[in-house]
């Protein structure tokens, strides 16, 4: 069960601007500090809310732990809602066919 | 920004979409194929799904309960609304949720609250339509892989539907 949820994770701008450098490819947590010019333990401390959240994933390689974007969770989020919209604009073409239907029969009953 | 941080923005900090269409008809008209059955079953669902129940109460703290039903007959996705406000033939209020064939509501699901407007604009009508998102709460849930196995596939074939349809 996560604790914390994406939502979480997403309003703090600086975890928002730490996901868009993820975006581009992994990185280190001393990278990120030099980046985003803060502490590397209030880096790690973010970090650690992202991958609570699911979005982030850590990848040991010898001495080094390299922080990756996981876009699975945001990608699910955007599908969904993308669905939807496709949803309203799927009726909106029927109920516009069908209007049309129903008043071109009205004028055939005059 | 990059683009896709912009959709992550909005996924979090917008809790609505909204669309507008005009329609070449009158405004009562409009209205009507909102809130009666015999319209409804025409056109609420994706092309060529069905409505095979479409209970109605029209009236504010009534009930709609619908299935819409997929073109092969295999998957059927059950929805209730509750009205909140009605008037005619301005605007309608309802709160939209998950249901099933006793009309129980699926707490676990996300629901969503619809605003319809209908302005007349020279013999036309303009819908306007607003729907607020899930809560993030609600959305959370989704991700969380809580739907169950049936409501899933029924909203991915929904989906792979419209995207053929959209291509």
């Amino acid at each position: 069960m996560r604790m914390v949820t994406i939502y979480d994770a997403l309003t703090a701008p600086i975890r928002r601007q730490i996901l868009d450098l993820l975006r581009e490819k992994p990185r280190l947590v001393g990278e990120l500090a030099d980046l985003l010019e803060i502490s590397q333990p209030g880096v790690s401390k973010h970090l650690r809310v992202l991958r609570e959240a699911g979005l982030v994933d850590v990848r040991q390689d010898a001495q080094r732990r390299w922080y990756e974007l996981r876009p699975e969770p945001l990608a699910e989020a955007h599908a969904w809602l993308d669905s939807y919209r496709h949803l309203w604009e799927a009726r909106f073409d029927r109920l516009d066919s069908y209007l049309q239907a129903l008043q071109e029969q009205e004028k055939e009953n005059e | 920004m990059s683009e896709k941080q912009q959709n992550a923005t909005v996924t979090t900090s917008e809790r609505a979409f909204m669309m507008e269409r005009v329609f070449d008809a009158p405004r009562e008209l409009v209205f009507d194929a909102f809130s009666k059955a015999e319209h409804l079953k025409h056109w609420w669902g994706p092309k060529d799904w069905t409505l095979p129940v479409c209970t109605i109460d029209f009236r504010p703290g009534g009930v709609w309960h619908y299935c819409m039903k997929s073109p092969d007959g295999q998957y059927e996705a059950w929805g209730k609304a509750v009205y909140q406000e009605i008037v005619r033939p301005e605007r309608i209020v309802y709160t939209d949720y998950f249901s099933d064939a006793e009309g129980n509501i699926n707490e676990d699901l996300p629901q969503t609250v619809g605003t319809v407007e209908f302005i007349e604009q020279g013999g036309k009508t303009k819908v306007a339509m607003r729907a607020e998102y899930p809560t993030h709460e609600d959305l959370q849930k989704v991700l969380d892989m809580g739907m169950e196995e049936g409501i899933r596939q029924t909203w991915d074939r929904l989906a792979a539907h419209l995207a053929k349809q959209t291509g």
